[in-house]
């Protein structure tokens, strides 16, 4: 081959790799360090990149490489892939795009066409992709396959009607094997939650699992008469999956109405649970109530984090996750038996957790007709924003949200397309709220360190080999921390609100961290 | 009329006074969960009006008040609410029994004092030191422009004398140590992770990234002295002239938005 052949090979290298992303690459999904194939960055959620070019030493030198405005109002809070130098993203609104992961340059955009009569805006998390396909959710609750080369529509499926907006999808879909996985939203508007799984190839449902079962159905005797049938129970975030074990891990959402418990008494599930399914059939395998009966709108949409570690001796496998509830949760991933919650913010609603992980209830921590001020708050203490886990440090990065509220309750009545909350929550003002950047160990749930934040935060973490943890906070600074003592080390104003996590990346050679904030994407490196 | 038309009757008044009384409960849930927090549970004001005289600024008829609920006021803290037509009918008509059911309709007049011994106490307590009515005084307070209308004379009471009882949150006090030992105390403009910007008494922004100074401290207490030693009658005069302060406040102020939600 003559030199300049040879030359034009590499260049196409990448193109041609980006139209193959097979169920394998996925699972391997850490192998490829440079590449962020899922929107957690692989299937365990770990959100941890062995990329060490930028490091504690010289991320004081990190500066802005690309901005891409995406001209969508509205929080922005997709995560984007990156697939062998092309960058893929969801905005708001129904817009998506390719981009150039090394200058921003868009390669193509899509619209999602929303039929009359909808409202045509919301947020939206993200894409999942397989082989030449990229799955996405749409605001009018629909699930979008687009051809990855050119942008052009595949197939599209409605989940759910509409009803004048009841149902509504914001997350990014998660692949496992040949099927694209998505959850729903609306348990603010009276809807019943499911989870369901489509034929990547065709759109054609293969399964769905009802979050609120049926009368008759196990778990049917938890809801009073007939409020399983707006029950709530939202799947707002995306899953994570074990692929040895073939089980996917979904945190289910609050019950309806969010804040009047009285017409739906007993436990509720599985809504504020953990649901481990098996993704061939959508099958419960085990589950585990963080928040039974909740009525503060706690979900358990948090992520929920596998990691493999020795506990108390023995190499087990767990899922964790820093619930909304503010109580750090470890639990064993293949029975789902309790091993340990522990607190992690202000709580005034929980003396303790009995040996099975139940929460023993605090007097006077119901919502109220006169107001409760009850912690944390109605965004909790932790919510969709990514933690992540560094293997070197053994240590898990989250952001807290140290924020109460005065809840108030009264029976509302259902209207569809209208919200069925219940009340509503005001701030209290003599408690002022902020926000902690928090080191935790897992196998206690100690803090090892933490760093604070004038405001709550509604944004996320990224952990690199490079000693460092990427995080951002509600005043728009993006920041770098050192993973080990949790001192600031780089900070930039992005002037929005960031309401995202940060990812990583590498293209020829040369490490991103890209963080959206605002309507645009930001991304960062080291001058060349 | 025979029995049986009667026992309708009877029976249609009951079901109208059910539905009546169900309204009624919905608008108070609405205002419990949406307008307490500023016009207090049983509508006796604090910090935003008493709704509780029958007095209403912006006119008292039905559509008035929907009007105000709305659109909010520019310029104060009264937000536009975002309500649909039922809830709005439902609440307007709770707001109506507050004056209506206490009957203070009739009796809650202007604060009783003299306002002009009002004014020349203001004025001799320094109070235009930090607040301002209309092109006079320091932007460093809250505007006292159309407080009389803003507030009822209980809550501008407590404010005198005991300033530190509610101190909103755009009028918090910062100190700020500066690495010299000096200190810089001032009303929070704004502050984040890593900056802190103050008003301070000389009506000039003071701006320090916190990397750069000791420690920034956020007051316990208001800022304002507090002035319990005016005699019973300067304090009642001064509350007069205040009740009487109710002006346009600045153009171009904007309204805040918020999604009323029961």
């Amino acid at each position: 081959m003559r030199p300049a052949a040879a030359l034009l090979c590499l260049a196409l290298a990448p193109l041609l790799a980006a139209q193959n992303v097979t169920y394998e690459r996925l699972v391997h999904a850490l192998d490829e360090q440079q590449n962020w194939l899922t929107y957690w960055g692989d299937y365990s959620a770990v959100r941890h990149r062995n990329l060490k070019q930028i490091t504690t030493a010289n991320v004081k030198d990190l500066r802005l490489d690309w901005i891409f405005q995406t001209g969508q109002a509205g929080s922005f809070e997709a995560v984007p892939l990156v697939v062998d130098g092309v960058m893929y993203l969801t905005g708001g609104n129904g817009y998506a795009y390719a981009l150039d992961a090394r200058s921003g340059r868009q390669l193509w955009m899509y619209k999602h066409t929303f039929p009359p009569g909808r409202k045509g805006n919301g947020v939206n998390r993200g894409f999942a992709i397989l082989g030449d396909s990229l799955f996405m959710v749409t605001p009018d609750a629909y699930v979008v396959a687009l051809d990855a080369r050119t942008g052009r529509l595949l197939w599209q499926t409605e989940m759910a009607s509409f009803n004048n907006g009841q149902y509504t999808a914001t997350l990014a879909p998660i692949v496992i094997k040949d099927k694209v996985i998505v959850g729903i939203s609306g348990a603010e508007l009276g809807i019943r939650g499911f989870i369901d799984a489509y034929d990547a190839a065709t759109g054609k449902r293969v399964w769905r699992f009802w979050t609120v079962p049926a009368k008759g159905e196990p778990g049917g005797d938890t809801w009073l008469a007939d409020s399983w049938k707006r029950g709530g129970g939202s799947t707002w975030m995306t899953g994570t999956y074990d692929p040895q074990l073939n089980t996917l891990y979904w945190g289910v959402g609050n019950p309806g109405p969010d804040l009047y418990g009285e017409t739906r008494k007993g436990d509720n599930l599985y809504t504020c649970s953990l649901v481990a399914l098996d993704p061939d059939s959508g099958k419960l395998k085990w589950y585990f109530q963080f928040t039974p009966h909740d009525t503060h709108d706690w979900d358990a949409a948090e992520t929920p984090v596998l990691l493999n570690l020795k506990w108390k001796g023995r190499d087990r496998k767990l899922v964790v996750q820093a619930n909304r509830n503010a109580f750090f949760y470890v639990l064993d991933r293949e029975t789902g038996e309790f091993l340990m919650g522990k607190p992690f913010a202000r709580q005034n609603w929980a003396t303790e957790l009995d040996a099975k992980g139940r929460p023993i209830l605090m007097k006077n921590q119901e919502p109220s007709p006169e107001g409760s001020p009850i912690c944390p708050g109605l965004a909790g203490a932790a919510n969709f924003m990514a933690p992540s886990y560094n293997p070197e440090t053994k240590l898990f990065y989250f952001a807290v949200r140290e924020q109460c509220d005065v809840y108030y309750t009264n029976p509302p009545v259902y209207i569809e397309g209208r919200p069925y909350w219940g009340s509503v929550t005001r701030g209290v003002t003599e408690e002022p709220e902020w926000g902690l950047l928090k080191a935790l160990d897992p196998l206690t749930g100690e803090t090892k360190w933490d760093f604070r934040y004038f405001h709550a935060p509604w944004a996320g973490t990224v952990s690199t080999a490079g000693g460092l943890i990427f995080a951002g906070d509600a005043d728009g600074y993006l920041m770098a921390f050192d993973a080990r003592t949790g001192k600031n080390l780089w900070k930039l104003n992005t002037g929005s609100p960031i309401v995202n996590s940060p990812m990583t990346y590498m293209v020829n050679g040369r490490q991103y961290v890209t963080m959206p904030s605002g309507s645009a994407v930001l991304t960062f490196a080291l001058p060349q | 009329m025979r029995t049986a038309g009667v026992a309708l009757l009877l029976l249609c008044s009951a079901a109208l006074r059910g539905q009546s009384e169900m309204d009624l409960a919905d608008g108070k849930a609405t205002f419990r969960s949406n307008c307490a927090f500023c016009h207090g549970l049983t509508g006796g004001g604090g910090r935003g009006p008493a709704l509780s005289s029958g007095r209403f600024l912006h006119g008292s008829a039905d559509d008035d008040i929907k009007n105000v609920i709305k659109s909010g006021v520019p310029g104060t803290t009264m937000p536009a609410f975002e309500f649909e037509k039922d809830e709005l009918d439902r609440l307007v008509m709770y707001v109506r029994t507050l004056s209506a059911s206490s009957g203070k309709a009739a009796s809650v007049g202007p604060v009783a004092g003299d306002v002009a011994k009002g004014r020349q106490v203001y004025e001799r307590s320094g109070c235009a030191g930090c607040h301002r009515v209309g092109s006079e005084g320091s932007v460093f307070g809250p505007e006292l422009t159309r407080i009389g209308a803003g507030r009822s004379a209980e809550y501008i009471r407590e404010s005198i004398v005991n300033p530190s009882a509610d101190v909103p949150e755009e009028y918090a006090g910062v100190t700020v140590v500066a690495k010299d030992g000096k200190r810089i105390t001032g009303v929070r403009v704004n502050e984040d992770t890593f900056s802190v910007q103050l008003r301070d008494a000389s009506q000039n922004f003071r701006m320090f990234q916190k990397d750069e100074v000791q420690q920034v401290i956020r007051e316990a207490k208001s800022l304002m002295p507090v002035y319990s030693s005016l005699s019973h009658d300067d304090l009642q005069n001064l509350l007069a002239y205040l009740d009487s302060l109710r002006g346009d406040l600045s153009a171009g102020a904007g309204v805040k938005k918020e999604r009323g939600i029961r």
